[in-house]
């Protein structure tokens, strides 16, 4: 047998396999899921009845009020005692639950968003700094500035105090320094002496002009800014700091921390949105940097440091679209649990005020009515709530297994 | 080991710090005078200053700083938040502004309820959800997991306050067989030990308290434990799901470990370590989920009633309420960070 | 003498969503007692999991074992049900694994894991096997053995946490020890230690080994005989001298070629193989190493090569033309 060239024909060479894409795969993945597709439906009937209704179906709650019609069970035929359909009966107002029912989703629909979008943009950006931050080596500048920041918030005490403008700009100035000049002495205890002393007198003589016992309050207070100052202030110091103060946060168990928010900043959707939302700062805070630390570490980002790309380049361009998964499905699920709590406010009476249809507050009107057997009133904001968490954590279940990445081959 | 539990008791007396000042805060700011709020808007400017003195509303809130510019360095240090700390240094909780009974005591009267329901609904939602998460993991893909799987879903979808008014509708009002609220039916007494009727009516042999208190129990601990519940399973069953797929047990398998011991031996304890921390997020939960139950099953706890202070602007109970609730919840996350390194050796010998 | 180990026509597939994947096919060879085969190849080429599926320890789904024959000791293993194969596992056939962080369970101290083994197989109270451990701690050169019983994994380093995956795979001494890669994920300082006492350990106990491996550098110190293999077939195996001294299969002159060599003049080109192995999703019908052969001809695509012994048992190539490439090769 001769032997042929292997120029001289082509075999199919190794199997090529059509290019996949990370989110391609997902998308196919969460397609196949059946509790997926569900989820998606509901979600997508969900958005769709809310913000259909709320342009096209206008719907006036103050003036939406009827007495002779109270408390009727469903019906969907037109009688001579009640001249029009309520597929879901009426209220004790006489109103249609069904339309009401509708347009609650646009509320709940709107804080959902709202709520999630503060937490995930306060929090996203707090744990993407202080994830990186953690395990990066600052610049010299990004050092100043972290010097400069934590000497302008300890000198915020002393100003008030005194009630001297001048010693913030002195705190700050003293903040700076100690970054600029980070190298003297460092490490060594005339550092700590120098700072401290160079605080404490600043501000001391400042203060003098108000009074002596000002003089030495403010005076302590320097000495303890410049020794903090004295100390290395880094990135671990950011991110342990960040971190307490969500811990704190946490301390609270989330509806009551809504609760008092609310009550403190009164009642109406929009205060019940940012109460929400401040809530959930810490759990997203927490989740992106989880998810930065697993991925800071690895050799891409060890490679792109090392050709010199910026900070901000790194964490825009290389960290950000690689923990974009968990916060994905975080902000799904967060989405149901935004709608809950939602409801919750509003059934305790905070959040929407009547006659604003919110599902919460509507079940919070018309439960006490239950014994006189108008069931239908609670059923079905109940039923809405239900519905459509459930459908945004079946969507966002189908997102967790579609975008696992252990199940890449 | 013991190092480790001493370094994280200290490393909570900053949050804790933290906690009563972000407390105090906020009662600052909630709009509305409480003097005002007792006396009535048309109360004399003489008698609203009498009760804001009594108060201690009078002080500047955190320091005196005006105090200080004319000298008085102590003046300067009597402040609401300071006294307030050393108040609380001595156990001093103060007297609710509307009712005049000592804070603290009114805390021990209503705290048991709340810990009874509590309690009960955390037994129940683990008691159920790590079986079940257990089990569907170990049947991946059959039927049992699928159910599973969905009915924990919607059991985490579903609103407390509803889900509680569905019971009440059902086996309150249609079937009646069990009753709509409160801890007890009137005419029952159980002797106060615990003050957990439960524990109380089986330490004093009062079988028919003991009935009566379940009954009335029964409902609310489920409704207030469903959500944790499906929580529990999932996690569960996610974690197992990923501990199932290590190597070491592989490495079991190999040995000739057979099914049912490379499951709960193995894998079973390193899977335990996120449902642990998971069971100590959910105890929060359930503390401040059990306003909401408290409301609509007329339960005497703390929930209902702290909720009801910060509306009616009733400081000392909004403050020594909320403050115990915080405590528990960072309490409740020490002793899971301490369970965590006793189950993680890795953990410990850091 | 008969052999210990007997397989014949093994075939082991992966149903995935993308596809059958064809990972062992038609895989047939012998063992025989007190014999170290280094089973060799790339990664992906099927020879972790045909040992897998020796043991029956393949996930199912996705993975089936198709067909085949596993013969140990007068025993198809393949026809035995998960409670049988337990008995077996551990006892008569041991494995460890590549990497010894993950294979050992971080809760549980290595004293208890091995003490585990050590009760499942035998009938030894708790103390005899505790004492037992420490003896096998001992072997493997363990210093301290006693005492480091009660340590956990992640207080052992790498090379002595492979010695306790050996200590513990020997434990209730095995007739046939597969060891997948366990060199891989130590340095090469190490690497040696263990190569070293391995090969102590199989002077005194004399049990089989079966080594696998990428690495021709570690199998020419340890191995008796060698398969080689290529996408899920054996495409050369023989005694180890033949292999490297009589380099028949194309492939196998490959892997030799690119290795680079002590005597080679400064500044010569590294050899590689052209091209990247087969998608086993996606097989082709003939020889899976045609597309990348040098010396293919019309009938390497078209038909598959069979294993042939070629100068007698000792042996045998998958090739068309093993004969001609041996006359090429050798001018």
């Amino acid at each position: 047998m001769s032997q042929i060239n292997p120029e001289d024909f082509t075999v199919t060479d190794f199997a090529i396999r059509e290019h996949r894409s990370l989110w391609g795969d997902a998308w196919k993945r969460l397609i196949s899921s059946n509790t997926a597709r569900l989820g998606m439906f509901i979600v997508i009937l969900f958005v769709f009845s809310a913000t259909f209704s709320h342009y096209f179906w206008k719907y006036e709650p103050k003036k939406d009020l009827d007495y002779s019609l109270k408390l009727k069970a469903p019906n969907l035929v037109v009688t001579e005692e009640i001249p029009s359909i309520h597929p879901f009966g009426t209220d004790k107002l006489g109103r249609d639950i069904f339309r009401r029912v509708v347009h609650g989703g646009w509320n709940s629909l709107r804080v959902g968003i709202v709520a999630v979008g503060i937490s995930l943009l306060f929090g996203g950006v707090i744990g993407l700094l202080t994830g990186f931050y953690e395990s990066t080596t600052m610049t010299r500048v990004e050092r100043i500035v972290l010097y400069g920041i934590t000497g302008f918030l300890m000198g915020m005490l002393s100003a008030w105090i005194a009630n001297q403008f001048l010693q913030l700009v002195i705190f700050t100035i003293l903040g700076i320094l100690a970054g600029y000049f980070e190298g003297l002495w460092a490490g060594k205890y005339y550092r700590a002496v120098f700072f401290g002393a160079l605080g404490a007198l600043l501000n001391f003589g400042l203060a003098l002009f108000v009074g002596l016992p000002v003089a030495l309050v403010c005076g302590s207070l320097g000495l303890l800014a410049g020794l903090l100052l004295s100390v290395t202030l880094d990135g671990r110091f950011f991110s342990n700091v960040m971190m307490r103060a969500m811990d704190m946060i946490l301390s609270f168990p989330g509806y009551l921390l809504a609760i008092a928010i609310v009550a403190f900043l009164g009642p109406g959707l929009g205060k019940g949105m940012i109460a929400i939302g401040v809530v959930g700062i810490p759990v997203y805070a927490r989740l992106t940097r989880s998810a930065v630390l697993s991925v800071v570490n690895k050799e891409y980002i060890l490679a792109a440091h090392s050709v010199g790309e910026s900070h901000g380049r790194i964490i825009f361009r290389h960290i950000t679209p690689n923990i974009l998964s968990p916060i994905i499905v975080q902000t799904t699920m967060g989405l149901a649990n935004a709608i809950l709590s939602a409801a919750a406010l509003g059934f305790l009476g905070l959040g929407a005020i009547p006659p604003e249809p919110e599902w919460g507050a509507m079940l919070g009107d018309s439960y006490r009515y239950l014994t006189s057997g108008a069931w239908w009133a609670v059923i079905y904001p109940g039923l809405a709530i239900m519905l459509s968490v459930l459908g945004f954590n079946l969507l966002g279940d189908g997102l967790r297994d579609a975008l696992d990445p252990k199940l890449r081959t | 080991m013991t190092r480790y539990i001493i370094r994280r008791i200290i490393s909570v007396i900053p949050t804790l710090i933290g906690v009563t000042f972000v407390i105090f805060m906020f009662q600052r700011l909630i709009p509305g005078d409480p003097a005002i709020a007792m006396l009535g808007e048309h109360a004399t400017d003489e008698s609203i200053e009498r009760i804001q003195e009594q108060l201690g509303l009078n002080r500047p809130p955190f320091l005196d700083r005006e105090a200080l510019a004319e000298g008085d360095l102590a003046g300067f240090f009597d402040s609401q938040y300071i006294n307030y700390m050393a108040r609380l240094s001595r156990l001093d909780l103060g007297n609710s502004i509307h009712r005049r009974i000592p804070v603290l005591e009114t805390l021990k009267l209503r705290f048991p309820a709340t810990v009874e329901l509590s309690l009960l609904s955390m037994i129940i939602a683990v008691m159920v959800g790590i079986p079940v998460g257990i089990i569907s993991a170990s049947r991946r893909n059959s039927l049992i997991d699928s159910v599973a799987m969905v009915g924990s879903l919607v059991g985490v979808s579903m609103p407390i306050f509803w889900l509680g008014i569905m019971e009440i509708m059902l086996f309150a009002v249609f079937l009646k067989w069990l009753p709509a609220g409160a801890r007890l039916s009137t005419g029952f007494e159980i002797q106060g030990i615990t003050h957990l009727y439960l524990v109380d009516s089986l330490l004093t042999g009062n079988w028919a308290g003991f009935k009566d208190a379940l009954s009335h129990i029964i409902l609310p601990a489920v409704a207030l434990a469903t959500i944790p519940m499906g929580i529990i399973a999932r996690m569960t069953r996610s974690s197992m799901l990923d501990v199932l797929q290590e190597d070491y047990i592989r490495t079991a398998r190999a040995k000739g470990l057979g099914g049912r011991k490379v499951l709960f031996r193995h894998a079973l304890k390193n899977a335990a370590l996120p449902v642990v921390t998971i069971v100590g997020l959910q105890a929060g939960t359930l503390l401040a989920g059990a306003v909401l139950t408290e409301t609509i099953f007329s339960w005497p706890g703390i929930g209902r009633w702290v909720y009801d202070s910060i509306l009616g602007r009733d400081y000392p109970i909004v403050q020594g309420g909320t403050l115990l609730i915080a405590l528990i919840f960072v309490g409740v996350n020490l002793i899971v960070d301490i369970l965590y390194a006793l189950l993680d050796p890795r953990i410990r010998y850091k | 003498m008969k052999p210990l180990l007997e397989i014949k026509n093994l075939k082991t597939r992966f149903y995935t969503q993308d596809g059958v994947v064809k990972a062992v096919n038609d895989v047939s060879y012998s063992m025989n007692s007190g014999e170290i085969l280094g089973v060799v190849g790339e990664s992906g080429c099927g020879k972790s999991v045909h040992a897998l599926s020796m043991m029956q320890l393949i996930p199912d789904p996705p993975g089936k074992i198709t067909q085949g024959e596993v013969w140990l000791d007068g025993q198809d293993l393949l026809t035995l049900s998960e409670e049988e194969m337990q008995k077996v596992r551990g006892r008569d056939i041991a494995m460890i694994f590549q990497d010894p962080m993950t294979s050992l369970n971080p809760v549980f101290t290595v004293g208890f894991q091995i003490i585990e083994a050590i009760q499942l197989h035998t009938d030894m109270t708790k103390d005899e096997a505790t004492h037992r451990a420490g003896e096998l701690l001992d072997l493997v050169g363990i210093p301290g053995a006693a005492e480091r019983l009660n340590d956990y994994p992640h207080q052992f380093s790498g090379g002595m946490r492979q010695r306790a995956m050996i200590a513990m795979g020997l434990s209730c001494e095995p007739k046939l020890l597969i060891a997948d890669e366990p060199t891989t994920a130590l340095d090469v300082t190490i690497q040696a230690q263990i190569i070293d006492l391995v090969n102590k350990l199989q002077a005194e106990l004399g049990m089989a080994i079966m080594w696998i491996t990428h690495d021709l550098g570690v199998v020419a110190e340890i191995a008796h005989t060698i398969n080689v293999m290529y996408a899920g077939s054996i495409i050369e195996t023989g005694k180890i001298r033949n292999i490297y001294k009589k380099t028949r299969h194309p492939y196998t002159i490959g892997l030799l070629g690119s290795l680079p060599r002590l005597d080679d003049a400064p500044g010569t080109e590294l050899v590689s193989i052209p091209g990247l192995p087969p998608d086993l999703l996606a097989l082709p019908e003939g020889c899976p190493f045609a597309a990348r052969c040098e010396y293919r001809v019309e009938q390497c695509v078209v038909e598959n090569p069979p294993l042939v012994e070629i100068d007698g048992p000792g042996h045998s190539v998958a090739c068309w033309r093993w004969e001609e490439i041996a006359g090429i090769e050798s001018k």
